[in-house]
């Protein structure tokens, strides 16, 4: 920490050197403090000065400086007795309070710049280019050891400059790795974590990692049934944590059609696989094709896809939410490429009666929330806090917000012949996106020049061209970003998470393992199914929930099954299947299951609205709450719900009665029922017990109600 | 309690003399305190920054009592023994620091306050200071300029500096002479200290009148054409108006919700509008200070105002960067989002609006912004007629000739430019200021 002090007082004493407002004024504005959110940086400026956010522009902040009130905050006559000197370090009262004292470096540059007139310097020199960070990565042995960041900036002009103490370094995860003002990492325990560095725009990430520093690890290796398991066994060999082994059959059959189709495996299904004798990897892909290939596989994934694009009659009508779920449930049944898919929702014109895949544009209807759902959905980036400024941890600029946003400027939408119907057209009257600084006109322009480019046409029609772009097999993020999605379903967490949330300073926990998911894709031609297959065929993916020694602590390497909470409509479904009782909805017809419902209206505000069903009101996957809640638990004891299921006279238990089945065979059908395996030895004995002593009916209902009561039945694991 | 405090006060080092207030206890109440207990926040209506404010204390009761230091609110704040502990969610002060704050208050809490050193002694300029207002006397033989902490009066043509009128505030932001030119009037202060009005004799170059007010520079100063009052806005939102004869205030007025900016009184001095940061413009009543309605409809934040020389019809803008021209009267009763009194609307600027001219024979607007050019309107039309560059950086203020052919404008650059009104040649430029050997 003494280098760059020095250095700094050294550029002080030779007051010659220049001082510009770009290259050294505008970093201690945001260093100390200046440009925060809750300081001059709000929105609203604080105490009428009024500074961007972080300084994400420095012209706008040099230009408050210079003509807000006739300059009043620099005193080139007297350049100690300047505001912008005396409110920091508190020679007059400052809210903000003391920021720096009169010996600080910081004091001495502001000092000089203004003695030197207030410049503002030339971007073509003082602009930072690039920042060089070391150490590139940090790797230490257990918890307790250090280590030094050293941020060097390099500007336009090719010189170079330590920052060290004004580049902001954050920890992603400061339970793992912390990092103090002076940019030093400390680790806290064993995992891993992401320094992002930030300096007058520009970011850098360093990886840490603190190993486990237990002696005796020995790497077991496990057979690996694809490239995931070979990318994932690296990266865990690396770490010392060693994979659990693939689960039994039982618990790999109740994950799998839980995983795919949304429901429970059968009593009768699960006998028949645990007993079938082939060899078990060749009768578990048998499975998984069987259950993609079924008609529960396309209700599942429909209910998923209907969530991200907002399929509901509170913005499409209860017509437009048919006939886009049934668009949606077509295309999912025909297996439709997924770049096919969503060239259909950007490229669809007309009555959205006639082209359902137009509902895409009916629930956000404005170019730019329409923008910020197509980023969010498609390309996993978030554009939304560029709208009013650029995006303070990745390299999105305000301008890109408008220049994406400009390609759905001239969609329209407006009334049909029919009831409720909407025609979408490209020809709005003022059609052009206008920015908000200035009310330039804004041309459209892509986020990332394309590999292949796209020529974008003059005049309102450009969705196509935004459709081209978005869907190459070039856009670096549109593969990569459904990868990443669809294997967040599979394991309650993407490679990168949030899934829809890809940035440089949120990098995945595996890189390599992304890269190859992205690049299958696409060398299948965006077949999602194929996709699924593959990680369901992963020794990853059917590992045990059970742990050893030294994976016990991973959450981050899928190096073992972490156990989820069902979902809302999979786990009213599993209810309905274990106790043999329909659930009802009004208004729809009987054999309804919690999966085919159309739209958050039906049923709403009860079981499936308690446990976390979207409301679609936003294209965010965080929509969907799968937390456990107090409320929760209270309903599922209490509730009707499972109590009215159990009693069902036509349920699970009345039919088990009635057959006169025995005491064993009873509670047999009840764990395989809910638990999708047989019960432990004590567990039958326990069972057979409790039937006997009392009403069998009564009992057995007691039973089943227990089981659907416990961990084993409201999680998938 | 005796030998604690010797233990402390043991830590803090050798101490021949008990604290002082203005070198050891005030810095403390600067670094840690002042934040939050000063006049622009006030919290718990306490203000530490001067010995005055700090003895009467705030909600709670004086801040302390002279030579009982446990029964001293402030100790017992520090201390915690109060709650909350101040200061509020910092660090507690080390044992060294309270100790001093203890032995101060011991010692009889007295205040050694120097007396104020007036700065009277002109400024030595190493470089231009920027030009914040900027005056044609009423003769349209000299020309009154703002400089640090003085009015610097030159000829017209810039060729000779004639007087300086060295005063305290470091900032003069308005400049007006009376209609006979023997009063100068400015307005302006020390940021983040205190406003100032000051009434000068111009050939006695002698200051009047001085009156202080509020915590922050005065802004857009107006004299009334009948030089009977003196109008300036505020930075806590208010509007002060002042007796020019004897620079008694007579009222002030609270109904704008941020920094009041320009201020210009009507033909007949009986009326004058206010400009705001909130966006309105308001006509007050200038005998009572009753409110009687907005001039404008609210569209950005105002920054400047001017009006006709004959008419009460006034030119306004601000952030939006459009001039409006509005007349001060409504012919019938304001209805929400009426704008029947707008004239019309000039063209956009480049920059926000910094500060606007109505020629003397009413013929010509000039329109200043963060751009380095004024625009010249015929306001009849709305045409623009000339736009006079030469400047480096962004205009702060502008002037008419008392005969409108000239137009004089100073800005960030320091120099003062005069330009033909008719179609902007350059005639005259100059750095107001005397600048020492060494000046860039």
């Amino acid at each position: 920490m003494r280098i760059p002090l020095l250095l700094v007082s050294a550029a002080v004493a030779a007051s010659a050197q220049p001082v510009t407002f770009l290259r050294d004024v505008a970093p201690i504005l945001n260093k100390t403090g200046c440009t925060s959110g809750p300081c001059h940086g709000a929105a609203k400026g604080k105490n009428g000065f009024k500074l961007s956010l972080r300084g994400y522009d420095p012209q706008f902040d040099y230009e408050a400086l210079l003509y807000d009130l006739s300059g009043r905050r620099f005193n080139r006559a007297e350049p100690g007795r300047s505001l912008m000197l005396a409110k920091p370090t508190q020679s007059v009262a400052h809210g903000g309070g003391l920021r720096f004292d009169k010996k600080s470096p910081y004091y001495k540059t502001i000092y000089n710049w203004i003695a030197q007139g207030v410049p503002y310097g030339d971007p073509a020199k003082d602009n930072v280019n690039a920042l060089e960070v070391t150490p590139a990565e940090v790797a230490m042995t257990g918890a307790g050891g250090t280590a030094q960041v050293k941020v060097t900036a390099r500007f336009a002009d090719g010189q170079t400059r330590d920052v060290t103490s004004e580049a902001t370094v954050e920890s992603n995860t400061p339970d793992v790795a912390k990092v103090d003002a002076a940019a030093k990492v400390s680790g806290e325990r064993v995992g891993e974590a992401t320094l992002l560095v930030r300096y007058q725009g520009k970011y850098s990430t360093i990886p840490v990692t603190i190993l486990n520093p237990k002696p005796g690890f020995a790497w077991k290796q496990l057979p690996q049934n694809n490239y995931i398991d070979q990318h994932i066994d690296a990266k865990l060999q690396k770490l010392k944590i060693q994979p659990s082994p693939a689960a039994d059959d039982a618990a790999f059959l109740r994950r799998v059609s839980l995983d795919l189709t949304g429901q429970l495996p059968s009593p009768d299904e699960i006998r028949a696989f645990v007993a079938d004798p082939a060899p078990a990897k060749l009768k578990r892909d048998r499975k998984i094709d069987k259950l993609i290939a079924s008609p529960a596989f396309t209700d599942h994934w429909t209910v998923k896809w209907s969530d991200l694009l907002q399929s509901s009659r509170k913005f499409l009508g209860e017509k437009g939410a048919y006939g886009f779920r049934e668009w949606i449930r077509e295309s999912l049944a025909a297996n439709k490429p997924y770049d096919k898919m969503v060239r259909e929702l950007l490229t669809s014109r007309g009555s959205t009666y006639d082209d359902p895949a137009g509902n895409y544009f009916r629930a956000t209807r404005d170019a730019k929330p329409t923008m910020e759902k197509t980023t969010q959905v498609f390309l996993g980036v978030r554009m939304v806090c560029a709208q009013c400024h650029d995006h303070p941890f990745e390299k999105w600029t305000q301008n890109q917000y408008y220049q994406m946003s400009a390609f759905f400027s001239a969609v329209g939408l407006r009334p049909g012949y029919e009831v409720g119907e909407e025609i979408l057209y490209d020809q709005r009257a003022e059609y052009e996106m206008k920015h908000p600084k200035d009310s330039r006109v804004v041309a459209p322009e892509f986020l990332i020049a394309s590999l292949t480019p796209v020529k974008i046409p003059a005049g309102p029609q450009r969705r196509d061209a935004l459709a081209d772009w978005l869907v190459s097999k070039q856009n670096p993020f549109f593969a990569k970003a459904v990868a990443n999605r669809i294997w967040s379903y599979f394991f309650g967490k993407g490679i990168i998470d949030p899934v829809d949330d890809i940035r440089a300073s949120n990098p995945p926990v595996n890189p390599a393992l992304l890269e190859a998911l992205t690049k299958d894709l696409t060398d299948h031609n965006f077949d999602l199914q194929h996709l699924m297959r593959t990680i369901v065929r992963s020794r990853t993916y059917q590992a045990s929930f059970q742990t050893n020694e030294w994976n016990a602590l991973d959450a981050d390497n899928f190096s073992h099954a972490m156990p989820r909470r069902l979902n809302a409509e999979p786990l009213m479904d599993a209810v309905a299947a274990a106790a043999g009782a329909r659930p009802k909805f009004p208004d729809v017809p009987e054999e309804t299951n919690a999966s085919q419902v159309l739209d958050p209206h039906v049923g709403a505000e009860g079981f499936l609205d308690l446990f976390g069903r979207p409301t679609r009101e936003s294209a965010c996957e965080c929509e969907r709450r799968t937390d456990f809640s107090l409320p929760q638990a209270l309903n599922l004891v209490n509730g009707k719900t499972i109590s009215d299921a159990v009693a069902d006279p036509k349920g699970r238990v009345a039919k088990n009665v009635l057959a006169g089945k025995t005491e064993a065979a009873m509670v047999e059908d009840l764990y395989l029922a809910s638990l999708s395996r047989l019960p432990t030895k004590a567990e039958a004995e326990y069972g057979i017990k409790y039937l006997s002593g009392g009403p069998r009916a009564l009992r057995a209902q007691d039973l089943l109600w227990a089981l659907l009561n416990s961990k084993g039945f409201l999680y998938s694991y | 309690m005796r030998c604690v405090l010797f233990l402390l006060c043991g830590t803090i080092g050798p101490l021949a003399a008990a604290p002082s207030f203005h070198k050891d206890i005030q810095p403390l109440l600067q670094k840690h305190c002042q934040g939050c207990h000063q006049p622009a926040s006030k919290a718990a209506n306490l203000d530490v920054t001067t010995y005055e404010a700090f003895a009467k204390g705030g909600q709670r009761g004086p801040a302390f009592v002279a030579g009982q230091p446990e029964q001293s609110l402030t100790v017992r704040y520090l201390l915690g023994e109060t709650k909350p502990r101040m200061p509020l969610a910092a660090a507690a002060l080390p044992d060294a620091e309270i100790a001093l704050f203890r032995e101060w208050i011991r010692d009889g809490a007295k205040d050694d306050t120097p007396a104020a050193v007036t700065e009277t002694r002109a400024t030595v300029y190493t470089q231009p200071p920027v030009i914040t207002a900027l005056q044609f006397s009423p003769d349209g033989q000299t020309l009154a300029v703002s400089g640090n902490r003085e009015i610097l009066v030159h000829t017209a043509d810039g060729k000779k500096l004639l007087q300086r009128l060295a005063g305290r505030a470091e900032r003069i932001l308005s400049v007006a002479f009376s209609a006979d030119g023997k009063l100068l009037i400015a307005g302006g202060g020390t940021p983040a200290q205190f406003g100032e009005v000051q009434v000068w004799d111009v050939a006695a170059a002698k200051l009047l009148r001085s009156a202080r007010l509020t915590n922050d520079t005065v802004f857009g100063a107006s004299l009334a054409p009948d030089a009977s009052k003196i109008a300036v806005g505020c930075a806590d939102n208010t509007v002060h108006v002042f007796e020019t004869a004897t620079g008694k205030e007579l009222y002030k007025i609270g109904n704008h919700e941020n920094w009041v900016l320009a201020t210009v009184f009507g033909v007949d001095s009986k009326r004058f509008v206010s400009a705001s940061g909130d966006r309105a413009a308001k006509l007050i009543d200038a005998n009572s200070g009753a409110f009687l309605e907005n001039v404008n409809l609210l569209r950005g934040e105002l920054n400047a105002i001017a009006r006709h020389p004959k008419k009460d019809v006034v030119v306004l803008g601000g952030a939006e960067r459009y001039p409006y021209i509005y007349l001060m009267d409504r012919p019938r009763n304001m209805k929400i989002a009426d704008d029947t009194t707008l004239v019309r609307r000039l063209e956009r600027q480049d920059g926000a609006i910094t500060a606007l001219g109505w020629s003397p024979d009413g013929a010509r607007i000039a329109v200043a912004s963060q751009s380095a050019a004024v625009n010249v309107y015929d306001p009849e039309s709305g045409e623009k007629k000339a736009s006079c560059t030469g400047h480096s950086a962004g205009i702060y203020t502008v002037a008419f000739s008392p005969d409108s052919t000239k137009l004089a404008t100073g800005g960030f650059d320091g120099k003062v430019r005069v330009y033909a009104t008719g179609d902007c040649k350059l005639l005259h430029s100059f750095v107001p200021v005397p600048l020492s050997a060494g000046a860039q």
